[in-house]
């Protein structure tokens, strides 16, 4: 049985798009359900996805446990032994408060990446594999969420190549889901249940191109 | 003293460079690595590159994904096993790259462009080139040029280069090296395009290792059945020539002279259509002697290395090739005998993957 943690934000969390972190889709509408389908049996897929999550930030607003660095090091010695650690965050560093430049949110991305290597939870104290995945761009209409978010749409149009250039450099692999699935219309900035499927779907098969024994 | 930890990005290959074919400098060793896996075997996949490399997955992934940005390696489709996950091939993209390879022969000159899975997009037979006229070359250049305006716009920034196969002979008086030499520089400077020289039969063992017979194969006696008969030995992939160039007076000429005696047509020799005129117990007694040579050889090598294999390559007909593999075959029951494959012009297919081998693989 091969492990993979899916490390994400709203969009792994499964929210609706135009509604609350309370309504989200299925268990196997959610791209992790759907990596899980795709992937068969002999996977075992934890979904750990959490609405407003940052990369290493304390968001000043909505408190201290949207800060992904350190829920992360607890959440991957809960799972180990990891055989793959998925990490799709990004788009809530780009919230007005945090003032951050598409570049300094590839550094977050980078630091994760440095927690893992360093903690080893992969099989036998060893290095997972890790997957930065970019999340897809936001629409130019972010509805009632453009001041929170305020400049942050052309930003992120930026976090594809700037975690690309993080994953080349820390040498880890990298898929952009804005090259199968785009936000939603309904707010812009959240994945529908068809970007789900695509998502999954496109992961299934990044993670068998690793190449498996 | 800041955590280098947390120091710019310094990317393996700069992500975003997708447009045309990377400078060679930045060609990195790994990359060059993968790149002769993929061009040593026509499909591979991300775990036989770490496996056959050590490299982790991770690092293969960045190359790999590199590589299909630069559009030199295609992603095939996942293939389901009947145990275990399924295996996702890579293999190159034909439109990757090309290249064109000259070979100058006894009589004539052969042009080619070729793609990076070697197949041939174009093909012209020249006479070659008079040197007693001094060193006009446009010939080549038109037809080279020629050659090039075949790619479309977007595709000239993928050749490679332009590989000549020169044979070692001098003769007449006339240089030939200073001939090759002048060639060279004037393509580069006026077509703007790299130039790779090799010796024309090892050329040939080149082309028929990287896109030919000897694909598969490590290990094994090459034989260039020409005007003369040339050998190569070759050991884990690598050519060696002999420090004395020996070739034999048992090959196409000799045929010739034969043919000539007896007032045969003997043009259909030298042409490359691919078939010769029933000539009948000349050929017979030819091949014999042919034969003979080549066993002779492979005695000599065999008390040093043990030869399974031959390769033998030739632009004369495939019909012919594989008549004198069996009558080896037969003569020396321990060989196998191969006819190459890379037919018509294997010396200048060879030459051809000069630049390839120069600007992707590992040396």
């Amino acid at each position: 049985m091969r492990t993979i943690l899916c490390y994400g934000d709203s969009n792994t969390h499964g929210q609706i798009p135009g509604a609350t972190p309370l309504d989200r889709y299925t268990l196997l509408q959610r791209w992790p359900g759907v990596l899980a389908r795709e992937l068969g049996t002999g996977w075992h897929i934890i979904e750990e996805g959490l609405s407003g999550r940052t990369t290493v930030h304390d968001d000043p607003i909505e408190g201290a446990l949207k800060n992904g660095r350190t829920y992360l090091r607890p959440c991957l010695m809960s799972h180990a032994p990891l055989d793959l650690v998925i990490i799709m965050l990004g788009t809530n560093d780009l919230k007005a408060r945090f003032g951050q430049p598409a570049s300094e949110v590839a550094m977050g991305i980078g630091c994760l990446i440095h927690d893992i290597k360093e903690l080893s939870p992969g099989p036998g104290g060893t290095v997972p594999e890790i997957m930065v995945v970019s999340p897809p761009p936001m629409l130019d209409d972010i509805k009632e969420w453009e001041n929170i978010f305020k400049a942050a749409q052309q930003k992120s149009h930026e976090l594809a190549l700037q975690f690309e250039i993080m994953s080349d450099s820390l040498e880890v692999h990298f898929f952009d889901a804005g090259s199968v699935s785009t936000c939603d219309p309904l707010d812009g900035f959240h994945i529908n249940a068809q970007a789900h499927e695509s998502l999954g779907v496109a992961l299934a098969r990044e993670v068998e191109a690793i190449g498996w024994k | 003293m800041p955590d280098m930890r947390f120091a710019p990005p310094n990317p393996l290959r700069i992500a975003d460079c997708a447009s045309g074919l990377n400078a060679v400098s930045v060609r990195s060793y790994n990359e060059r690595l993968v790149l002769s896996l993929l061009l040593q075997h026509s499909s591979t996949t991300r775990l036989e590159i770490g496996e056959q490399t050590g490299l982790s997955a991770q690092t293969v992934s960045v190359l790999v994904r590199s590589l299909e940005q630069e559009g030199l390696v295609a992603k095939g489709e996942a293939q389901k096993g009947r145990v275990g996950p399924p295996t996702v091939p890579l293999t190159l993209n034909p439109e990757g790259a090309y290249s064109i390879g000259i070979s100058v022969g006894n009589r004539h000159t052969d042009i080619v462009l070729i793609d990076f899975v070697g197949k041939i997009r174009f093909h012209k037979t020249l006479p070659n080139p008079q040197l007693a006229q001094g060193s006009n070359h446009s010939e080549f250049l038109e037809t080279i040029a020629s050659a090039v305006k075949l790619l479309p716009d977007a595709e000239r920034e993928r050749l490679a280069g332009v590989g000549l196969a020169l044979p070692r002979r001098l003769s007449g008086g006339m240089d030939e090296e200073a001939y090759f030499k002048a060639l060279q520089a004037e393509i580069e400077e006026q077509l703007g395009i790299a130039v790779f020289v090799q010796n024309d039969i090892t050329a040939a063992a080149s082309g028929e290792s990287m896109f030919g017979a000897a694909k598969t194969l490590s290990d094994y006696m090459f034989f260039y059945l020409g005007a003369d008969l040339h050998g190569r030995l070759v050991l884990n992939h690598q050519i060696y020539n002999g420090n004395s160039e020996v070739s034999f007076d048992v090959g196409i000429a000799a045929l010739e002279r034969d043919l000539s005696a007896q007032d045969k047509e003997v043009d259909p020799l030298w042409d490359r259509s691919g078939s010769w005129p029933d000539y009948g117990a000349l050929v017979t007694d030819w091949e014999e002697r042919l034969i003979s040579q080549m066993r002779a050889s492979l005695h000599g090598v065999g008390q040093f290395v043990e030869i399974e294999t031959v390769i033998l390559s030739s632009y004369a007909p495939e019909s012919i090739c594989q008549d004198i593999c069996r009558k080896l075959e037969a003569a020396a029951p321990d060989i196998k005998a191969i006819a190459g494959n890379i037919v018509p012009a294997p010396k200048a297919i060879g030459a051809a993957s000069l630049p390839f081998s120069s600007r992707f693989m590992v040396s």
